[in-house]
């Protein structure tokens, strides 16, 4: 964008907002602040967290003590998940499948995107909202009822789709096979609309990034958070209505006997192609994964430079990285589908494209090192987090160059290797990710500082349990234990591995408990925590020049930016931060202009 | 790259300046052609891998043939109807930067559109009759119909719009030279609409 515009600074304007205050109701239920949507979606989806990490336990409870009874709950679980207080095989295949969804797409996407883009994007370039403020709540109720409609799934007659969160077909497409046929259009209603409120939200954002920075805020002076956000909207825009069509045409199938993914009906041969729903549901399910990981990328990046009082090492490599990552997204899809006896030839391709990207991912680790690397490092736990993130990450990393290799993946995809390698991106990427940036955002958001004791006791614990119970899933799965089983006693050649299935639900079941240190400080804070200065970190980037929490409207005069994000330790000054409001005094020597 | 500032206090109050909402609407039918691709491109597939003829012998036959037939000539007709209904909008709009009221090609804009929707109802109803319906038909069928009910609604959403956009106009005649951003932004989807319509019907009736 050349254009630009004069930009008034309206304070007054500001301020006369600033005094009446809205309804409750419009206030915490119909807001037009980005903030109070921000908040809207980390309340929600937190929740979400609560019922995906239970089904989590659920399926591990199953795996490690294959029909034992369940304490307290069993009794109350709908008869399609267990019968006489144990679970049925089907019943796991729910869980399971309704666990990843609610993961995928009402947990983490919000969290990320949802909570930390719409609270972030705005302050961290100094807009005062988001470009439209009615689509940006839309998007949000639209995400609400996508939660509903998906939770609804559990109590409507058949149960809850078990088809897996891929539903792949013809499992997921004929009732017949399934039977759960109102369950599994629920998920391809609660899919869609989900869609919707991504495609509302991401418009949103690259509308906002590309139109509403404040002068100055040239774009190689952005955070790397909002870059990393600004890719991931550009990747929703495309994959996520694939999807949509996908999932609409699965619904047809299923309600209106359609055939694109049933090969014959009836008896008779219809042209239909399962394969075909693979290849839509994955060319959206690929860039899926980077949307789930950049914008983590993006916040741990911010942590981290903060805690080490060093500049972004390569702060345009991060960026081109990030672009590289977004656009090889698009061309490796076929990876997921090596075993699904895709043309061979077409096979090594995607396994070369693959390949690359492991170039972009390992210039973003090593500049994370490259950032930390003799740095004056401070180990707070958003920093215990975030290092965490990139120790995990690498782990997920490297395992995915094993399935990246068709041949190596042909024996290792449908075993519990590849469970091993999506938690240690999602939990061990993501989650941790999420969890830095809650404590590093926490005070800007709320107002007051998270206690530092229970955060170490969360971070440890989670760090602990958290490899308790997925890195054995890595021996697990080179042991030949499958995905997608009820109860592996029952094949002879698991049997001897039993004792690591009940290792890995040890830990889960620690990893949900670390979840009441986190919870206790965060209503402790809420209520009691010390008041947080504006500026509690000593950051350089515009939402740390405001009071926290920043009021309505967010600057009460449009900032200026004289510089990049990430100048600390400057040379020739006596602090050791320059905010980005702050002309650079005489003599500082910038990373980056 | 110069940075572009908007006193975006503002825009929670006044709504987005143009030159955003347009930005935004172009950002949103980037999504939607992805939604058609994802279609379209199944539809490829689909009929790519088919063995034997195209449509299976024992359907209707939709495509364009030489002589045309009367189901042909109702169809390129149809296609040129709506094709020219993003004329007739854009002559509204041109007259509404000249400070006229454009509403009589508003109103045409209309009739157009809703010509093309139901002829496009009463082609479905005739290809039911001949035995082609979403469940019948193989996968013919059910490419066809999901394509066309997919643009449809598109059309009947874009419809909806222009009617807003026409009542608008008529009770406040809010649309000056100056101001017609959310006219121009129904003219975005409604352009795009047609587009796709060209895309749909050169894939389902010409190759």
């Amino acid at each position: 964008m050349s254009a630009t515009i004069a930009a008034p600074a309206t304070s007054e304007h500001a301020q006369e907002h600033a005094h009446h205050k809205p309804h409750w109701f419009f206030h915490y239920f119909w807001s037009y602040d980005h903030k109070m949507i921000g908040l809207q979606y980390f309340w929600t989806s937190l929740f979400f967290l609560f019922i995906g990490g239970g089904l989590a336990l659920g399926v591990r409870y199953q795996l490690g003590f294959p029909g034992a009874q369940i304490p307290i709950i069993g009794q109350f679980l709908p008869s399609t998940l267990a019968v006489d207080g144990s679970f049925v095989p089907g019943g796991y295949n729910m869980l399971v499948t309704m666990h990843a969804t609610f993961m995928v797409f009402l947990v983490v996407m919000p969290m990320l995107i949802g909570a930390f883009g719409n609270y972030l994007i705005p302050l961290q370039i100094g807009a005062g909202d988001m470009a439209f403020p009615l689509l940006n709540e839309l998007s949000y109720w639209l995400y609400a009822l996508s939660g509903i409609i998906l939770t609804t799934a559990f109590f409507v007659p058949g149960g809850a789709p078990a088809s897996g969160w891929t539903a792949y077909a013809p499992l997921s497409a004929v009732a017949a096979y399934n039977q759960t046929a109102m369950g599994q259009s629920l998920w391809c209603i609660g899919i869609f609309i989900n869609g919707l409120s991504s495609i509302a939200g991401a418009s949103n954002y690259i509308t906002t990034i590309v139109n509403m920075r404040a002068p100055g805020m040239r774009m190689f002076r952005m955070p790397l958070t909002v870059w990393s956000l600004f890719i991931t909207a550009i990747l929703l825009v495309l994959a996520v209505p694939v999807l949509s069509a996908a999932g609409a045409m699965l619904f047809f199938d299923l309600n209106f006997h359609t055939n694109f993914f049933v090969p014959i009906r009836d008896g008779i041969a219809t042209g239909g192609q399962p394969l075909l729903w693979q290849h839509l549901f994955w060319f959206f399910g690929h860039p899926e994964v980077y949307i789930m990981i950049l914008p983590a990328m993006g916040l741990v990046s911010e942590v981290l430079a903060v805690f080490a009082r060093k500049p972004i090492f390569g702060y345009k490599a991060m960026v081109y990285a990030m672009v590289a990552i977004g656009f090889l997204g698009f061309i490796v899809w076929g990876h997921h589908m090596f075993v699904s006896g895709m043309n061979l030839t077409l096979s090594a391709v995607f396994s070369l494209t693959t390949m690359i990207i492991a170039v972009p991912s390992a210039i973003k680790t090593f500049n994370w090192l490259g950032t930390v690397w003799r740095g004056s490092i401070e180990f707070t736990p958003p920093m215990c987090f975030a290092l965490a993130f990139v120790s995990m990450f690498v782990i997920g990393g490297l395992s995915g160059i094993f399935m990246a290799s068709t041949p190596v993946d042909l024996f290792i995809h449908h075993t519990y290797f590849i469970v091993a390698h999506i938690h240690y991106v999602l939990f061990g990427g993501s989650i941790f990710a999420v969890f830095a940036a809650i404590y590093f955002w926490f005070p800007k958001m709320f107002g007051r500082m998270l206690n530092d004791k229970l955060g170490y006791i969360h971070f440890f614990l989670t760090f602990i349990f958290f490899n308790l119970t997925f890195f054995p899933m890595h021996n697990l799965g080179l042991g030949g234990m499958m995905r997608r089983i009820a109860d592996p006693t029952l094949y002879e050649h698991l049997k001897q591995l039993q004792p690591l299935n009940q290792i890995s639900t040890i830990g889960a079941f620690g990893l949900g408990l670390t979840l009441i240190p986190f919870f206790w400080n965060v209503i402790v804070s809420l209520r009691s925590g010390k008041k947080a200065p504006a500026n509690p970190w000593h950051a350089n980037t515009l939402e740390w020049t405001i009071p926290s929490p920043p009021g309505h409207g967010n600057f009460p005069k449009t900032p200026v930016v004289h510089h990049g994000p990430y100048e600390y330790s400057v040379p020739g000054m006596d602090k050791d931060y320059l905010p980005q409001t702050e002309v650079a005094p005489a003599g500082a020597q910038l990373d980056a202009h | 790259m110069s940075t572009v500032a908007l006193d975006s206090h503002d825009t929670q109050h006044h709504g987005a300046p143009p030159a955003t909402c347009k930005f935004g609407m172009i950002i949103f039918l980037i999504s939607e052609a992805m939604l058609f691709a994802g279609l379209i491109a199944g539809y490829i597939v689909l009929r790519g891998a088919h063995p034997g003829d195209w449509p299976p012998a024992g359907y209707p036959d939709i495509q364009v043939q030489w002589p045309l037939t009367t189901m042909n000539i109702v169809m390129i007709v149809n296609s040129i109807i709506l094709i020219g209904s993003s004329f007739t909008y854009h002559f509204a709009e041109a007259a509404v930067s000249k400070g006229k009221s454009g509403i009589l090609w508003l109103i045409a804009t209309l009739i157009l559109g809703s010509i093309f929707l139901s002829v496009q109802g009463w082609e479905w109803v005739h290809l039911k009759h001949e035995g082609l319906w979403w469940d019948q038909g193989l996968i013919y069928g059910s490419c066809f119909f999901a394509i066309t009910g997919f643009h449809g609604m598109h059309v009947f959403v874009g419809l909806l719009l222009i009617l807003w956009i026409l009542l608008k106009q008529t009770f406040t005649g809010c649309f000056t030279p100056q101001r017609h951003a959310a006219m121009a932004n129904v003219g975005l989807y409604w352009h795009f609409v047609d587009a796709v319509w060209i895309v749909v019907y050169t894939s389902l009736y010409v190759i």
